[in-house]
């Protein structure tokens, strides 16, 4: 069987999990997201299909081993779907190591694909090993791996430049933020705009206050930096804060916490270190534009469709 | 009444806080109302706190300790506030500044509560486990320890008291003073060094002993953000004592940071005292209100010398209300974060 069909295998597999509505209950406890969060990251942000040009550039992307070993990280538990693809392309052995804190979504989709070739399980025998999570965890895994060659995929965050129309932007910003409840390392955390920042931050506040209600905020893990993060940014700019969100304009370096909460800050970015932790670009302006601003490494995507990256490729391409 | 003059009448209050504790005598006024006044002063010269105020319907809102990073949290212009403190920085995070227009305020209420801790009566023999001032002129704790020198100590040169240059440790030069001193029976001799400075220390004397002086007390401060406590600072205390071959009770800590002007000394092992221009109120972490007396809580610290800053910073350090003072928990790491979004912390280093 080719990388290219097995792709398609596992699209299929994830595609059935994802209409399973039987698993958003166990999702709902295991991932802290609200009900709705499930259900949206289901039905928007599963890798249900693939160009065949996409399907290409992640076969050429995944290489050959032996036995790859696929350790993934809690709560963007969509994110085995594409790690299952990359692994199962690679190799004719692979094992997946769920995130304890959120085995749910992975162990049904291994158990829909059934497929001998992919078992939950451990990385004895393992020529390879693919780790997504914490910077701390890749390294522990790579201290561990002894001659094994590790792939890390470590924590990051995205962000998004804004030029075209504010509330537009405001209302595509907001799809970006509120699924998985921007715990991912797509998710936009700080909007560089071009205009006028402080009706910016009013707009997003608004649209995703809209959302919110439609989509509400899972656990809080996060409650005590939001709450030093909002009292900085009252002292530093202007604090819009709800009760599912809180956005902040302020040109300075603060980056927020996740679970909803963006800085606004006026355009352009001058990122400088901070670059190295940018996965993805966000952007309404034009595909030249933003290439010259976003990081070379960092994943430009238009607005609003950060969290639906192709699936060419790991979504971090650092 | 200009911004100058204000202030000024301000920290005239301020310090008489200071002068009726050098006294022994009763503070002269409530401390709640200097607080008070304070906050106006600051909320009327300071938009970003003004702005804290609105947002939190508080009189004295805590500032938290991160807009120190990010922001100016300051009455003056910057032309006007010639001292600057900064916090320590790492290679990915923002270092805190925190400008004074005047050191007075500051060194004046340092001095009169160390050397009542310390319990210093007259000059003494001080050695200094860290850099000069003049080295490093923008670090609280060494301007700090360079005021003890200036205040408490004999007048010994400043090689004589200085033992760490440009990052080196001078043993030789620490154990020709330390045998002077042993030889001339000198008593009640204070060191004082960071904890990294000790850090340093222990780590060229390797298992070997360094006899002190009799009556030697050692001031320990700084160093353990994002860290708990409990491990570092215990350990370092215990190999501190076993290498000067004194008691772990000769050796006290400091508890400070560069967004204050007031310390807190230790009474017992993670017990500290705050002076009366200053106290800790353990708040909840996510409504900033205080928590019931013996609760845990963020570190709320409202400092009255504190005049042209915050009067009221929010930490992120744990501590708990105790008969004697507050006890020290120092930070709790927490659950780690779902998913791969990055941690604000891992991006601007511990606040």
């Amino acid at each position: 069987m080719s990388g290219a069909d097995d792709v398609r295998r596992v699209i299929a597999a994830a595609s059935r999990v994802a209409r399973d509505a039987s698993i958003v209950p166990a999702l709902v406890a295991s991932t802290g997201l609200s009900r709705q969060g499930v259900e949206l990251a289901l039905a928007r942000h599963v890798e249900t299909s693939a160009t065949e040009e996409d399907i290409a550039s992640l076969v050429a992307y995944a290489g050959t081993t032996k036995h790859v070993h696929v350790i993934l990280s809690a709560n963007v538990f969509v994110a085995a779907v594409r790690a299952i693809a990359i692994a199962i392309i690679a190799s004719d052995r692979v094992t997946v190591k769920p995130s304890s804190r959120e085995p749910v979504f992975a162990k049904a989709l291994v158990d829909t694909l059934a497929d001998d070739r992919i078992t939950i399980g451990d990385d004895s025998g393992a020529s390879e090993i693919h780790v997504y999570g914490r910077d701390e965890t890749i390294a522990e895994v790579r201290a561990a791996a002894r001659g094994v060659r590790v792939r890390g995929h470590g924590a990051g965050m995205g962000i998004a430049i804004i030029g075209g129309d504010l509330e537009a932007a405001a209302r595509a910003l907001a799809e970006d933020v509120i699924p998985f409840d921007q715990r991912g390392c797509l998710s936009p955390r700080v909007a560089y705009v071009r205009g006028d920042v402080e009706a910016f931050g009013r707009a997003l506040f608004a649209a995703l206050e809209t959302r919110g209600r439609e989509v509400p905020r899972g656990t809080l893990d996060e409650a005590e930096e939001a709450a030093r993060w909002c009292s900085t940014i009252a002292y530093a700019g202007t604090l819009h804060r709800g009760d599912t969100c809180a956005v902040g304009v302020a040109d300075v370096r603060a980056i927020p916490p996740a679970s909803r909460h963006v800085l606004v800050r006026p355009f352009p970015p001058s990122l400088g270190d901070d670059a190295r932790w940018v996965v993805a670009v966000g952007s309404d302006m034009s595909p030249d534009e933003s290439r010259t601003i976003a990081p070379p490494h960092a994943r430009v995507l238009p607005l609003g469709m950060m969290q639906r990256p192709p699936l060419d490729g790991p979504v971090d391409r650092r | 009444m200009s911004k100058q003059a204000e202030s000024e009448a301000l920290h005239l209050r301020a310090r008489a806080f200071v002068a009726a504790f050098e006294r022994d005598d009763e503070m002269p006024e409530a401390f709640d109302t200097l607080a008070k006044d304070i906050a106006d002063f600051q909320a009327r010269n300071i938009t970003g706190y003004a702005r804290l105020r609105a947002a939190r319907k508080e009189d004295i809102p805590a500032v938290p300790t991160d807009a120190f990073k990010v922001t100016r949290v300051s009455v003056f212009a910057e032309a006007e506030t010639p001292f600057v403190f900064r916090t320590s920085g790492t290679t990915v995070g923002a270092r805190g500044s925190h400008w004074f227009r005047t050191c007075e305020t500051y060194d004046l209420g340092a001095v009169a509560f160390g050397r009542d801790v310390l319990g210093v009566a007259d000059r003494t023999e001080v050695l200094v486990v860290g850099p000069t001032p003049l080295e490093q002129p923008d670090s609280s704790l060494v301007h700090m320890i360079g005021t003890f020198v200036d205040t408490l100590a004999t007048a010994a040169t400043v090689e004589d008291t200085y033992f760490i240059s440009d990052g080196v440790l001078d043993v030789v030069a620490l154990d020709d003073r330390v045998a002077r001193l042993l030889m001339s029976s000198a008593k009640n001799t204070i060191v004082l060094g960071t904890s990294l400075a000790f850090a340093l220390l222990l780590e060229a004397f390797g298992e070997a002993k360094f006899r002190m002086p009799e009556g030697t007390r050692v001031m320990q401060t700084g160093g353990f953000k994002g860290r708990t406590l409990e491990f570092d600072a215990a350990k370092l205390r215990r190999d501190l004592a076993r290498a000067f071959c004194i008691e772990e009770s000769a050796i006290i800590s400091e508890y400070g940071m560069t967004e204050l002007s007031s310390q807190f000394w230790e009474t017992s092992p993670n017990i500290y005292a705050e002076p009366p221009w200053a106290r800790v109120v353990p708040v909840d972490p996510e409504t900033l209100a205080p928590v019931k007396y013996g609760d845990v809580g963020v570190a709320r610290i409202e400092d009255l010398l504190n005049v042209d800053s915050a009067v009221a910073i929010v930490t992120a350090d744990r501590v708990r209300r105790v008969k004697e003072g507050f006890e020290l928990l120092g930070r709790e790491a927490g659950a780690p974060p779902r998913g791969c979004s990055i941690a604000t912390e891992e991006m601007l280093g511990p606040s």
